[in-house]
């Protein structure tokens, strides 16, 4: 248990930055996770706190410790691994007792520290089991015992849940998440995958192209998002692109967006599905207009609703699912309203089309 | 089982390849080409020999006591086994780390690597022996090159000398080692290595507790089939030992060109039980390693 600090941390191949300049301060029995696209520099920086890709520039701490160039071995760190890199020739009582054995513990208290580890995840009956022989789920908890069975002064999680199906997957998250509380282990998890980021995290640090965008909790994320990059990576939106003046977005298809105020030139309108209201008749809100039903997914717990508002301009909404209430269909003449607080980006960014949710 | 609706069993195609069709011919071959020449010799090699009627019938384990109990087929054989485990020994040292770096190389000379370890094998053995026997040679380029760095005041002679086929056999098994044991390191994760890495397991105790018990198969097949190899050279001790130095196949082939069928028999019979022994006790001991 202890605080982890990056300071300026950077991965350069040749001309090409892995990570480029990465801080982070994670305090002690904190649960931060590195969100991002594949290639997004994530995993180096994970692989960099491991030990395992020497950083080109910049210190790794661990509770205030320059561990910058010790070798993994002399790291204590715990990593949980996306395959979970069982070893298929060990039981599971001796995948645990491995890194126990590594750092001289009595026999006594291998076998006790290894008992509690494999009840604290619920799998003391399956000491004796190969890994080959336990599901996938099973071997993701002892992928985790094994890392916390060393009590390391971080716990590194590389993706530890796509390999599980859906259903699973929620369940591990919050188990996962309860037994980090609990231990209250300062925890770094890699993951592409921003629900399962947004539900375990206590802060979250969204990257791309090797660098990071933005830190904060999940609600900062959401609200105020400081690129169109994570507007569109965390939650999902739609974007309206046109030129901003004065809090206003003139769009290539005409339109006139109210919006929260940007830099006035080249700029996207990001808007929440959920805050996009549609109805037959024009409902109140900053800003309002017609447009045609192109496509509705009808989700159960919702429907999302794509809104052409001009022959260049789309919006998606996400329309709760009511008892007895009004279902769209495609080919309505329809209105869609939202507010003024739409966040507006400089648009400079070319990757993602107009009007995409992403 | 109801195959109705698939249609006749006659046109499906797993009938067509059935098992038996597939190994058919191999096993034909196998009984005419090997497995009958086999019960010949083992007939011969209860058979007496005499210089003037060459093979008498008999039905007598003379030629084996003759082997046992003679100090100068016993030593034959003892250098054999001797040349054979220092050859796999040093394969699988040299070995080891070549194909560990195969295995893990992500270069795009891979390729051109295991064609600069396959290549070898399109030269014949006997053409090799004669490249080394102009390396070895007192005149040779290893002498001379000793000599003109003033390593060494004589020539050096390696050549007809036990270290010369040893040498020579090397070199014709390490690829074989090699390209055995990358196909199994190359199927052993990456990520357990890390993981012992980040258990706190430095580079050889990884190496012990992890990828040596789990190369472990790969280890058997390439030492069996490199101890074979060793034990059956031909070509290599007899062009790079010389006359005055004896390994088993040579020997068996001698006694076939002094019409003596009867003792070569038993010889063949010999050196094959051995190698067959070994290769089954290095297999067993692998598989209760690997369990334990």
């Amino acid at each position: 248990m202890a605080r982890l600090q990056l300071e300026g941390l950077s991965k350069r191949y040749n001309e090409f930055y892995a990570a480029r300049d990465i801080h982070l301060d994670v305090a002690e029995g904190e649960m931060l996770v590195l969100l991002g696209p594949s290639g997004c520099g994530k995993t180096t920086t994970l692989r960099m706190i491991a030990g395992f890709v020497e950083p080109s520039e910049g210190v790794i701490r661990i509770g205030g410790e320059d561990v910058t160039w010790h070798p993994p071995w002399k790291r204590s760190t715990g990593l949980v691994f996306q395959n979970y890199a069982l070893f298929p020739h060990l039981t599971v009582a001796r995948n645990l007792a491995f890194g126990l054995e590594m750092r001289r513990v009595e026999k006594s208290e291998i076998d006790r520290r290894v008992h509690d580890a494999l009840a604290m995840v619920r799998l003391d009956h399956l000491a004796d089991r190969l890994p080959r022989q336990l599901s996938g789920g099973q071997q993701q908890r002892v992928a985790l015992a094994r890392a916390l069975v060393v009590r390391p002064d971080v716990l590194l999680l590389d993706e530890p849940l796509s390999n599980l199906d859906a259903k699973l997957r929620e369940e591990v998250r919050i188990e996962i998440r309860a037994l980090q509380q609990r231990l209250g282990i300062t925890t770094v998890m890699v993951t592409h995958d921003q629900e399962e980021a947004l539900s375990m995290a206590d802060r979250l640090v969204v990257m791309k192209e090797g660098e990071v965008r933005q830190i904060g909790s999940q609600q900062e994320l959401y609200e105020r998002p400081v690129d169109r990059f994570v507007a569109s990576f965390v939650g999902r939106s739609s974007f309206l692109r046109g030129r901003l003046a004065d809090g206003i977005l003139r769009t290539e298809g005409g339109l006139e967006v109210r919006c929260s105020d940007g830099p006035n030139g080249p700029a996207a309108v990001a808007i929440r599905p959920e805050r996009v209201t549609v109805a037959r008749e024009a409902p109140s809100a900053e800003n309002v207009f017609p447009g045609e039903v192109e496509h509705v997914s009808y989700l159960g717990g919702s429907i999302d609703v794509r809104v052409r508002l001009s022959p260049k301009d789309v919006v998606v909404a996400q329309m709760p699912n009511v008892e007895g209430g009004w279902l769209p269909q495609a080919g309505d003449r329809v209105h869609a309203g939202w507010s003024a607080s739409a966040k507006a980006f400089a648009d400079t960014e070319t990757e993602e089309g107009t009007a995409q949710v992403s | 089982m109801s195959d109705a609706g698939a249609g006749g069993r006659a046109d499906r195609p797993s009938t067509l390849f059935s098992a038996s069709t597939l190994i058919g011919p191999a096993t034909l071959l196998v009984a005419i080409g090997i497995l009958a020449p086999m019960l010949f010799l083992a007939r011969y090699s209860l058979n007496l020999y005499d210089p003037r009627l060459l093979m008498i019938e008999a039905f007598s384990p003379a030629n084996y006591i003759a082997f046992f109990s003679d100090p100068f087929y016993l030593g034959v054989f003892f250098t054999t086994l001797r040349v054979s485990f220092v050859c796999t020994a040093v394969c699988i040292v040299l070995g080891f780390p070549l194909a560990y770096l195969l295995a893990r190389t992500g270069s795009r000379m891979k390729n051109l690597m295991i064609i600069g370890i396959v290549i070898p094998l399109f030269v014949g053995n006997a053409v090799r022996a004669a490249g080394w026997m102009t390396f070895f040679g007192s005149r040779g380029l290893l002498s001379v090159t000793l000599m003109d760095l003033g390593l060494r005041d004589g020539p050096t002679e390696i050549m007809f000398t036990e270290t010369a086929v040893i040498i020579g056999i090397i070199a014709v098994n390490l690829p074989y080692m090699v390209l055995t044991l990358q196909s199994v390191l190359e199927g052993i994760d990456r990520n357990l290595e890390e993981a012992a890495f980040s258990l706190g397991a430095p580079p050889w105790t990884m190496f012990r507790r992890v990828l040596w018990p789990l190369a472990l198969p790969g280890i058997a097949a390439g030492t069996i089939l490199c101890f074979i190899l060793a034990m059956n050279a031909y070509a290599t001790p007899v062009l790079l030992g010389g006359p005055q130095f004896r390994m088993m196949a040579p020997m068996v082939y001698n006694q076939f060109q002094l019409n003596n069928w009867p003792l070569a028999a038993a010889l063949a019979f010999i050196l094959m039980a051995t190698t067959l022994g070994l290769t089954v006790v290095a297999g067993l001991m692998t598989r209760q390693s690997f369990r334990g």
